[in-house]
């Protein structure tokens, strides 16, 4: 199978040259089962060996190879060719809202300064239990954030959000995600500190429930439902009573 | 502005699901209602000050123009008002989000649904009105003409609250997004607030267009003899300021019902109504100090605006002096 490539480049480095472009590369001996990394990688050590992406596990782990894919953002290594039955021809550009450093690769440090933002650490300074052990949760507790402990920072549903695009400063779905990983957590008691954080006019409420970042996640994460929480968490001033019914294991396993 | 170009070329590029395009329909339907809002309160309130200004803005409502925009602005409030209901129930119930694609589509569907026959009803009112021989109607010029005032008081407000943006950038040295700190509790409130209004302002504003689009119709504001709707009594004169005093002095139990009714619905609609553009406006404007200010400044200038000249036409009394002017505005409007 033929496989055309049409790939958002951009390479600041050439004089009179650092404009982005869109650039078409065809490959040949293509099986449906490959994956679209496979086949960037291909692009790169057979035709242009200046195409520029970010990848390091290439197993849907590591969460570094996230770009929008024929118009969706997904992770390189977990997009196979079969997927998309308009066929031949693959549009791969960078995801958006975050500056492209060369071809593929954005910056991710605005996007990490968001994470720091909301806190993303267990905050506990009571004492240990008297017998020294561990803090002891319920299985139903550890249920209520099971869904937001999967998330790999990869930037695919921050990086799908109009409002991000429109607004730099809003904190995103990615932080918001990991913020609710601590805020439903019944052991941690920086609780009213980060719900601070997220009712700032650049926090939750810029969330407009647009739901472009719940299919972007590729750990299939409940995103906009954990916004959501966040949302009323804020808004009664307390994590009791409001994920109801928590998400099951999708059954999704690793990548 | 870059912000705003980039998110309408994106979203366009982008291959969001349906809520991607519930959330642009809301927002272009929200902007359509606010723009109509501004209008038609200053026009409204006009009744009680200047007569024969209100006496052309209806006749400015029967022409083909607004007959269209007319037509467009009740589908704008039927899709906005059952798309919010929509946005309520997933906002209260976040792990229902797997039912919102299917609740956007069916939004979709339910405006479909409740448009038609509203539009076949207000379709009867139109061509009641074209095949009356004896109807009179504003060129298309004049209509345009009489736009041109709303247009240089809202440029007015824009450039108002630019120049109020920078002097206070100009006073307090703020380089930076202003207003922005820890813990604001204003969001909050806002965001409760839009959603609770937005519940009360359903059958309101349902109510109302049935009045005025439905049974009424806007072509029989200025019918001589025509009961008014929701009173008991007919309009005489046929002026449309007659048609305003009748519904305001409709006592029922004794109680100005129509006067409260309009109350409640433009205190709820205005502050809905701008507040939903600061989130817009603020949303694109968010990298700019100066011009995040102004969209503050503008949604506050607007607000304010209409709840002052309506609230003040509502306390106000129309008196016969006032119809009789009235009389002879419609007289000399297509007297030319």
């Amino acid at each position: 199978m033929e496989v055309t490539f049409r790939i958002r480049r951009f390479n600041p480095e050439i004089p009179g040259k650092n404009k982005p472009y869109w650039q078409e590369f065809t490959l040949k001996d293509v099986e449906e089962t490959d994956r679209v990394l496979e086949l960037l990688h291909r692009i790169k050590w057979e035709q242009d060996g200046t195409l520029t992406l970010r990848r390091a596990c290439a197993h849907g782990i590591c969460g570094s190879d996230a770009m929008r894919i024929n118009g969706v953002n997904r992770l390189a290594c977990k997009v196979l060719v079969k997927e998309f039955p308009e066929g031949k021809k693959i549009q791969v550009e960078p995801i958006l809202g975050l500056p492209v450093l060369k071809d593929l690769v954005v910056d991710m440090e605005p996007f990490f300064a968001h994470y720091r933002q909301v806190m993303p650490y267990l905050i506990n300074d009571s004492p240990l239990p008297a017998n020294g052990r561990e803090r002891l949760q319920s299985p139903e507790d550890r249920e209520k954030f099971d869904d937001t402990t999967k998330c790999i920072l990869c930037a695919c549903c921050t990086t799908s959000c109009p409002s991000f695009w429109a607004n730099g400063e809003y904190v995103g779905p990615a932080a918001i995600v990991q913020a609710h990983r601590f805020i439903f957590d019944t052991r941690d008691e920086a609780l009213k500190e980060r719900l601070d954080v997220l009712s700032e006019p650049n926090g939750v409420w810029r969330c407009r429930t647009i739901y472009n970042c719940t299919p972007a996640c590729p750990r299939d994460i409940q995103v906009t439902r954990a916004i959501g929480e966040v949302k009323l968490a804020i808004q009664r001033g307390k994590r009791e009573g409001i994920v109801v019914d928590p998400p099951k294991h999708s059954g999704q396993g690793m990548g | 502005m870059t912000a705003l170009v980039t998110t309408i070329t994106e979203t366009l590029r982008y291959r969001g699901a349906i809520g991607q395009w519930s959330w642009v329909l809301h927002r272009v339907t929200g902007l359509g209602v606010v723009l109509f809002l501004t209008l038609h309160v200053i026009d409204t309130s006009w009744a009680v000050f200047y007569p024969d200004l209100y006496v052309k803005a209806i006749a400015v409502y029967q022409t083909p123009l607004f007959t269209i925009g007319e037509f467009v602005l009740v589908a704008c409030v039927i899709y906005h008002a059952f798309n919010g209901i929509r946005i309520i129930v997933f906002d209260y119930r976040p792990g229902w989000w797997k039912y919102q694609a299917r609740a956007a589509l069916l939004v979709l569907g339910l405006s479909i649904m409740v448009s038609i026959p509203v539009f076949v009803a207000m379709f009867g009112h139109v061509l009641a009105f074209y095949n009356d021989p004896m109807r009179q109607m504003l060129g298309l010029v004049e209509v345009i003409e009489s736009q041109l005032p709303f247009a240089a008081g809202i440029g007015a407000a824009v450039i108002a609250a630019i120049i109020a943006s920078a002097a206070f950038g100009a006073v307090t040295g703020e380089k930076t997004a202003a207003g922005i700190k820890r813990g604001s509790r204003i969001e909050k409130f806002w965001w409760s607030f839009m959603r609770v209004s937005g519940i009360l302002i359903v059958p309101l504003v349902f109510g109302h267009l049935a009045m005025m689009h439905v049974i009424q119709g806007v072509f029989a504001i200025t019918e001589v003899g025509h009961t008014v709707v929701g009173t008991t009594t007919p309009n005489v004169s046929g002026t449309a300021v007659e048609f305003v005093a009748n519904r305001w002095n409709f006592l029922f139990a004794g109680v100005a019902v129509w006067r409260l009714y309009d109350f409640a619905l433009l205190a709820m609609v205005v502050a809905h109504g701008f507040n939903g553009l600061r989130y817009v406006l603020t949303d694109y404007t968010m990298s700019s100090p100066l011009l995040r200010r102004a969209a503050v400044y503008l949604c506050v200038i607007g607000a304010s605006v209409l709840l002052v000249l309506g609230g003040l036409a509502l306390v106000n009394t129309i008196d016969s002096t006032a119809i009789q002017i009235a009389s002879e505005a419609a007289e000399q409007l297509f007297a030319q």
